[in-house]
């Protein structure tokens, strides 16, 4: 019998996503989506034996409670939710046989902010555009187009894992619980238009994230800006603010800086618009926006193209069965 | 202003800015699209995703499969590819879209935002004053009179961002601020130079001159038109905008809610820059609609 699983509570905008997420139609308005901490979603994958593309959950700041129809293999990652199944607590970064019947219940996020769950088989909606991540803010993707309901079910697709692996210890994002952050940025593309001591106050500074912040962009509260000469003295199509320009489009991670709020541009960010990106962040330091919380503080640390590409890669090495015991 | 070379910017560890010039000028998009559409046709290893607009592209890339540098060597090898601006050919389809102007829908809109937010005048009255135009009638007739070329799709599935073709119907508008908490789904905005259309009923700082029945994106696939795709426009489509009242509004409202709306979209045509370049230096700039 094909296993699906009930959704008993939904949990708040817990949403089916997929490795990498929607690519090639960025230029038709459509942002990646896919898992926000794609660390701890890969070793999920991984754990259940699936491959890396297998469409998961996302579960953010609280849980769902979800029943099985049939047995399989889960793994749950990312911030601790306090799960259980069938009332007893369920290790994480591992992975576990499920019988028919068995309800996994989580709760609210303690450590860290988003948890990953996959299923043997992957979550089995329909992709669209290529690829099954939820978009919700324009209803693509996922179930249905948006984020868990209360009384839906999810299909899964065919596989079978193995129970009983877990990740290494050291192979696993280091989720700190709340507190400062060190987040690494590329200087650019519009670093230019803040002036000199502008940027060396952006580094120097404490930023503390903001709750209005979701999936589409990291609101931060912190100092005022100091612009370039460049942000003034520009001609009237770029628009009145020193932060406006021309419309160009958004680098994912982007250091959107609209009037002097920043807002970090992330999974469902828009393509483009009219404000400047003095600084991008590093996508290795993507997991680390994923697992903090409102109030969590943010400390920018300047590295090079280079350096930023070699965290990714150490990442990526990490997301590979070798981590696996 | 065109630079003398682009300049290519890094956007974090996956992406790259190249910039043609720092303004508006209409060349830097025919090159920008220019060189999407020969990364296109190259191949170019590493290139997952691109993402053109006014004077700039940021081409998105995969660092296991091609360094920072490699990429840039590439696309400068692309762009001396390209030749001048006026040899550049593009391909173009142009859309009809049917559009009420100065319609009811938006104007309880404007209303909604000046009874709850702040007070301002009815937007086309308002644009048509800050551009010199008799009236709001005079606006929808100059809007009207031209191709607006897209510049871009983007924020949002299958919004074009677009300028009109012909530079006698140039208009330039400032922004909402703050910005409207909604907007009325299909209504046709003008901002800063650009005329935009809203395919989703968010915010929006757009000034509101008219409405279109029909949608310009369809992740379900319902409508003839979307059969092979989901977004109605692509950067470099021209748009002519068909004044109709509000009967013909409803009419075209109700084919697309029964699915049988046809859109007229002609699909042959190629945009050459040299002869638009030719035929605007021949234009009587004084002339008006």
């Amino acid at each position: 019998m094909p296993l699906t699983i009930e959704v008993k509570k939904a949990g708040l905008e817990t949403s089916v996503q997929d490795f990498p997420g929607r690519y090639g139609y960025w230029e038709q308005g459509f942002p990646p989506s896919g898992p926000f901490d794609m660390w701890s979603f890969r070793l999920a994958n991984l754990l259940v034996g699936n491959a890396p593309e297998a469409a998961g959950l996302e579960c953010q700041f609280m849980g769902p409670t979800l029943v099985f129809s049939a047995p399989c293999v889960i793994a749950l990652t990312g911030a601790e939710m306090n799960a259980t199944l069938d009332g007893e607590p369920l290790a994480m970064w591992e992975s576990v046989a499920v019988e028919p019947g068995q309800i996994l219940a989580t709760g609210f996020a303690t450590k860290g902010a988003r948890a990953y769950l996959a299923v043997s088989g992957g979550i089995n909606v329909p992709p669209v555009l290529g690829s099954r991540a939820t978009f919700h803010m324009a209803g693509v993707g996922g179930l249905e187009g948006y984020a868990l309901k209360n009384g839906q079910s999810l299909a899964v697709g065919d596989g079978e894992g193995i129970a009983g692996r877990h990740v290494l210890e050291d192979c696993r994002p280091s989720i700190a619980d709340g507190g400062t952050w060190q987040i690494e940025v590329v200087q650019g593309p519009n670093d230019d238009w803040i002036a000199p001591e502008g940027i060396e106050r952006f580094y120097a500074s404490e930023w503390k994230l903001q709750a209005r912040s979701n999936r589409t962009g990291y609101r931060l509260e912190g100092p005022e800006w100091i612009f370039a000469e460049k942000a003034s003295a520009k001609g009237p199509e770029h628009g009145e603010h020193p932060s406006n320009i021309l419309d160009h489009g958004y680098p994912v991670g982007s250091v959107n800086l609209c009037g002097q709020t920043p807002i970090i541009l992330v999974n469902d960010a828009p393509s483009a618009g009219g404000f400047i990106n003095p600084f991008t962040v590093a996508s290795a330091a993507f997991w680390k926006l994923a697992q903090s919380k409102p109030n969590d503080i943010y400390r920018f640390k300047r590295v090079s193209v280079e350096d930023a590409q070699e965290m990714r890669r150490e990442i990526d090495h990490l997301c590979t069965e070798a981590s696996i015991q | 202003m065109k630079f003398d070379a682009p300049k290519f910017l890094p956007g974090g560890d996956r992406f790259i800015m190249v910039q043609f010039g720092d303004d508006a000028e209409i060349d830097l998009n025919f090159l920008a699209l220019g060189l999407t559409t020969a990364i296109k046709a190259d191949e170019t290893k590493g290139v997952v995703d691109t993402n053109p607009s006014y004077n700039s592209l940021v081409v998105e890339y995969e660092s296991d499969e091609i360094s920072h540098g490699d990429l840039q060597t590439e696309l400068e090898r692309l762009i001396g590819g390209l030749g001048s601006v006026e040899e550049l050919e593009l391909d173009s389809r142009l859309a009809y879209l049917p559009v009420v102007y100065l319609d009811p829908w938006t104007r309880d809109c404007v209303a909604d935002y000046s009874a709850k937010i702040t007070p301002r005048d009815w937007d086309p009255a308002y644009v048509a004053e800050l551009n010199g135009l008799e009236d709001a009638k005079q606006l929808a007739r100059v809007h009207s009179g031209t191709e607006h070329w897209v510049v871009a799709v983007c924020s949002t599935p299958g919004l074009p961002l677009m300028r009109p073709l012909d530079p006698r119907c140039a208009i330039t508008s400032p922004k909402y601020n703050p910005p409207r908490t909604w907007t009325t789904l299909g209504a046709i905005g003008v901002g800063g130079l650009s005329t935009s259309i809203y395919t989703t009923p968010g915010p929006g700082g757009y000034n509101l001159i008219g409405r279109t029945p029909v949608p310009l994106w369809d992740p379900r696939q319902r409508l003839p038109v979307f059969k092979d795709r989901v977004v109605l426009l692509n950067a470099a489509d021209r748009v002519k905008f068909m004044p109709i009242g509000e009967e013909e509004f409803d009419y075209i409202e109700a084919r697309v809610a029964d699915g049988t709306y046809e859109f007229n979209v002609t699909a042959y045509q190629r945009f050459s820059v040299g002869a638009y370049k030719k035929w605007v230096a021949s234009l009587n700039a004084d002339g008006q609609f």
